[in-house]
């Protein structure tokens, strides 16, 4: 009965490690593998990680990383213990207060804790950062240390530190000669645990962050909509560190205890009385050292200079789209102009917006038709100066002097397209989608079948143009019949709303009708010959996205440098190129879309001119609400549809 | 001694000003309206009445403590064998047990639940295995399991230490006693051990249903957009909706909701050993 049991329990352990393993095995493996393929392994290389040591985004987080956790660390565990050992001396109410209030970080859910630091900082406008990144950091480190040091101080005689003040010790002396020694268990497990939580921790820093600060976490968490093994070699380093961490802390003092045993033993050879002689602490402090060299030497490789060019040690601050650069885009203008280039990227203009109006600066800003629109009504933009401008006679006379910025006073184009259907040509017929246009979004033999694009103002450009109305429409009554047509949409058709993930999942053809952006549809297309796009006759959305320069921003002259540059036809190339979307730069366009051009045939890249229904957004403050609040109802909708 | 006491009072002033006071700023932002600033602002509570008046906001509420429940049941059965095992064995190999099952814990969650997309991924290891043995078919990634299998794997870990904790807490003479007073292996393990384990496995669930109800990455990354929690809309409205009063609202709702049932839990436990004692 017994052995069995025990076999059973063994069994149940093996399978328990199997599952807690598995993953972690399975990240590490595949960081190694040569191919982009998160399912199938190649062949062993080591790209990924030089992907992570060579881009400095990469290298940054990290740098941030790190230094953020050892900040943290360091203050909360002197903090924690002084408070710790001051509250232990309290009155009683005052101690219950303080703990009560302390346990705040670790009973809240995390969400909460990260958006009342967040709302914090935003309405002290203080600017976000790596200060508040910091400070937020300490603040949910404090309360463990303090927990783990406190059992500690209470199984400690209370008359400890009066009795070696009634021997001479001052005040000081006590609590650093008696009493840290005493507890120093509980404060050496606090920093750990401050450590490693300041290290891992994600949803605080991603919401307290501000431009341009990214730790390790919020980097794979932009990154995890595309596949990407990057992320898996970054994972590796994470995995990599904390067990190293970890078994030095699990090792550490068995090594300890032999070498004092050693130690000892020598003693009594020598003939001296091995309590007498200071213990060696050679070892501990070399460790220290080459911790600190280390990473001072990491800070330092990050932080020089690019080379030698006009705008040596300057920073230049972009606030962008995500997957929207070309491999070598940004180190090729910090190579020629020796600048540095921070980018930060954003899944939605919405969310570009409330970032940029609650006070975070940036150079540049690379939002949609619209967003320009109502940045330039808001009066967050400033007007080019035209007179530093050298792109104008490179550019598609097609996507200039739009409605939405006249005489492009304040914006030049960085893409331009469409946004139509993408399809699997093996399992939608072209017949369906000329009949029933973008109502086929709508047509039951699609059901589960189907990817929405979550932009509130795409999926009502869909329902508005199936419905045969303006996209630009104000009239509430036409909004609220397409917002009736997506919620039957959302509530009967099974949909996956999704951003970037789009693009993976339909090159690999896992669903095979999804609402896309021309240029992610032209990499589609590229990458999977079966699938194909598609513009309804009823009329779709051309769009633009525009350099601008923020009213704020800092650093305008190499803002010019940057969009010229953007604007010429290398870095215009190699962003085409790349990414699949189509370039404002007529000479780029042209070899592109011609025969022998890299996306010639491809129907996506040229976007559709002389379709009188096809429309440029305009912004309109009233619609938007009423068009955001409808979406987000959507998007419940269709979750609660399951 | 007073002396000593002063040391606290330089996190005294922290505590107030970086812990109290943001937690009273999601509470003034829910009661206000227009515009996050406080210099100019008016009383509302028409942000707790939007919520509560939204069939399908409810639902999502519903539908967040549904699979966080579902998470807590899954962990307790698979945890509680696991945990049984690991006290059964001397110090030595317990600690050991006890290291590897709270190694992965130190990895940051966004990494492990990342780990799953490759795995469960429609060519992923795991749907082969599953189409060898000839079972399921079909999508494993961004499923309602899929969402419940991250939870599951990120939460257990801290169920199995805290039952752990409990059962090694136990005296083992009591088993003893049972067994010399006649009862069967079954009746010593449901009439003894499982009620002296029930402290752990309540501090586990709090542990376990707590962060399942307000986690919004690991429905993003494994539920594909399609498995909308609380934690989701709450992100959703600070990130890019930006109704941060509507927003801090929910979080309020989120945070009551969430004490309440706990409170439930404990209640429930105590009324069980009051009912034992009798």
């Amino acid at each position: 009965m017994k052995k069995n049991k025990h076999y059973f329990g063994k069994f149940f352990m093996i399978l328990s490690l199997i599952f807690f393993y598995l993953p972690i095995v399975f990240v590490v493996l595949f960081s190694f593998n040569s191919s982009k393929s998160l399912t199938a392994f190649k062949g062993f290389s080591l790209k990924w990680y030089e992907k992570i040591f060579t881009s400095s985004n990469m290298m940054e987080a990290l740098t941030t990383t790190v230094l953020v956790a050892i900040v943290a660390t360091f203050v909360s565990t002197i903090v924690g213990t002084l408070a710790a050992v001051g509250l232990s001396k309290s009155k009683k109410i005052v101690r219950d207060l303080v703990l009560y209030i302390n346990d705040f970080p670790i009973m809240n859910p995390e969400i909460v804790t990260a958006i009342g630091l967040m709302l914090f900082f935003v309405t002290l406008g203080i600017e976000r950062g790596l200060g508040t990144m910091m400070l937020a950091h300490i603040a949910f480190c404090i309360p463990y240390v303090i927990l783990s040091i406190m059992p500690k101080i209470r199984s400690l005689d209370p008359n400890l530190a009066d009795a070696a003040m009634d021997l001479g010790a001052s005040p000081w002396q006590a609590l650093t000669k008696v009493i840290v020694p005493e507890i120093a268990p509980g404060i050496f497990s606090g920093a750990l645990i401050a450590f490693t939580m300041s290290f891992d921790d994600f949803v605080i820093s991603y919401f307290v962050t501000g431009r341009g600060v990214k730790n390790l976490s919020i980097m794979i968490y932009t990154m995890s909509k595309r596949v990407n093994p990057t992320i898996n070699a970054v994972s590796s380093l994470i995995v990599a560190v904390i067990t190293a961490g970890l078994i030095i802390v699990n090792i550490m003092p068995i090594v300890k205890e032999k070498s004092e045993a050693k130690r000892r033993k020598k003693a009594e050879e020598a003939g001296l009385d091995p309590d007498n002689i200071e213990p060696d602490n050679d070892g501990m402090k070399k460790l220290m050292a080459a911790a600190i060299i280390a990473v001072v030497g990491v800070i330092a490789i990050i932080f020089h200079g690019n080379g030698k060019g006009e705008f040596e040690g300057q920073v230049l601050h972009i606030y962008m789209p995500g997957e929207y650069l070309g491999e070598t885009t940004i180190s090729d203008f910090e190579n020629a102009t020796g600048a540095k280039v921070v980018v930060d990227e954003f899944d939605s203009n919405e969310q570009m917006y409330i970032k940029v109006a609650n006070g975070d600066k940036y150079d540049l800003l690379i939002p949609s038709d619209y967003m320009v629109e109502r940045l330039m009504q808001e009066e967050r933009l400033q007007p080019l100066d035209q007179s530093k401008l050298k792109c104008w006679d490179d550019i598609l006379t097609d996507c200039t002097n739009l409605a939405y910025d006249p005489g492009n006073v304040y914006s030049v184009p960085y893409m331009w397209g469409t946004v139509g259907i993408c399809y699997d040509k093996t399992k939608v017929p072209i017949e369906d989608l000329e009949k029933d246009g973008f109502g086929i979004f709508n047509d039951p033999k699609y059901k589960n079948q189907l990817y929405l694009y979550d932009s509130e103002r795409d999926e009502f450009m869909v329902a508005l143009k199936y419905l045969g109305y303006s996209m630009n429409t104000d009239d509430p009554e036409e909004l609220k019949e397409a917002y009736e047509w997506l919620l039957e949409v959302a509530e009967n058709m099974g949909a996956e709303i999704v951003t970037d993930e789009i693009i993976d999942n339909m090159a690999q053809g896992r669903l095979p009708l999804g609402l896309m952006y021309s240029g992610d549809a032209t990499y589609v297309l590229a990458e999977n010959e079966d699938m194909g796009y598609f513009m309804p006759e009823s009329g779709t959305n051309i769009w633009v996205d525009a350099m601008v320069i923020p009213e704020n921003a800092e650093n305008t002259e190499l803002a010019y440098e940057f969009i010229n540059y953007i604007s010429s036809y290398d870095a215009a190339y190699g962003i085409s190129e790349y990414v699949g979307y189509t370039s404002p730069n007529e000479e780029v366009f042209d070899e592109m879309s011609s025969e022998g051009g890299l996306f010639y045939g491809l129907d996506s890249y040229v976007p559709r001119s002389g379709n009188p229904k096809d429309e440029v957004f305009h912004y309109n403050e009233e619609t938007r609400k009423i068009i955001s609040e409808y979406w987000s109802k959507v998007k419940i909708a269709a979750s609660n549809a399951k | 001694m007073k002396r000593f006491s002063q040391l606290a009072m330089p996190y005294i002033v922290w505590c107030v000003v970086l812990l109290l006071l943001p937690m009273l700023l999601i509470a003034f932002y829910s009661v206000t309206d227009d515009g996050n600033g406080i210099v100019s602002f008016s009383l509302t509570l028409r942000h707790f009445t939007k919520f509560f008046t939204d069939p399908d906001f409810l639902l999502i509420l519903w539908r967040s403590l549904k699979i966080a429940f579902k998470t807590t049941v899954i962990c307790v059965v698979l945890a509680y064998p696991v945990a049984y095992f690991i006290s059964s064995n001397d110090d030595k190999t317990r600690n050991m047990l006890i290291l590897i099952i709270t190694l992965p814990t130190w990895i940051n969650m966004l990494v492990r639940t990342y780990a799953w997309v490759g795995l469960l991924s429609n060519d992923g290891l795991i749907s082969r295995i599953f189409s060898a043995l000839g079972i399921g078919g079909g999508e494993l990634l961004y499923t309602e399991g899929a969402v419940l299998l991250g939870m599951v794997y990120n939460l257990i870990p801290f169920m199995i230490l805290q039952i752990n904790t409990s059962l090694c807490k136990m005296d083992k003479s009591l088993l003893e006693a049972a067994s010399d007073l006649g009862a069967n292996g079954f009746q010593t393990f449901w009439r003894v051990t499982f009620p002296l384990s029930l402290p752990g496995v309540i501090s586990g669930i709090s542990l376990v249903f707590l962060p399942a109800v307000s986690s919004f990455f690991i429905p993003k990354l494994l539920g594909g957009g399609k498995y909308f929690l609380i934690g989701n809309v709450i992100e959703n409205q600070f990130i890019t909706v930006g109704e941060w009063n509507f927003g801090s609202a929910i979080s309020i709702i989120m945070a009551a909701v969430m004490m309440l049932s706990m409170y439930l839990v404990r209640k429930i436990e105590k009324v069980n050993a009051q009912g034992d004692r009798d």
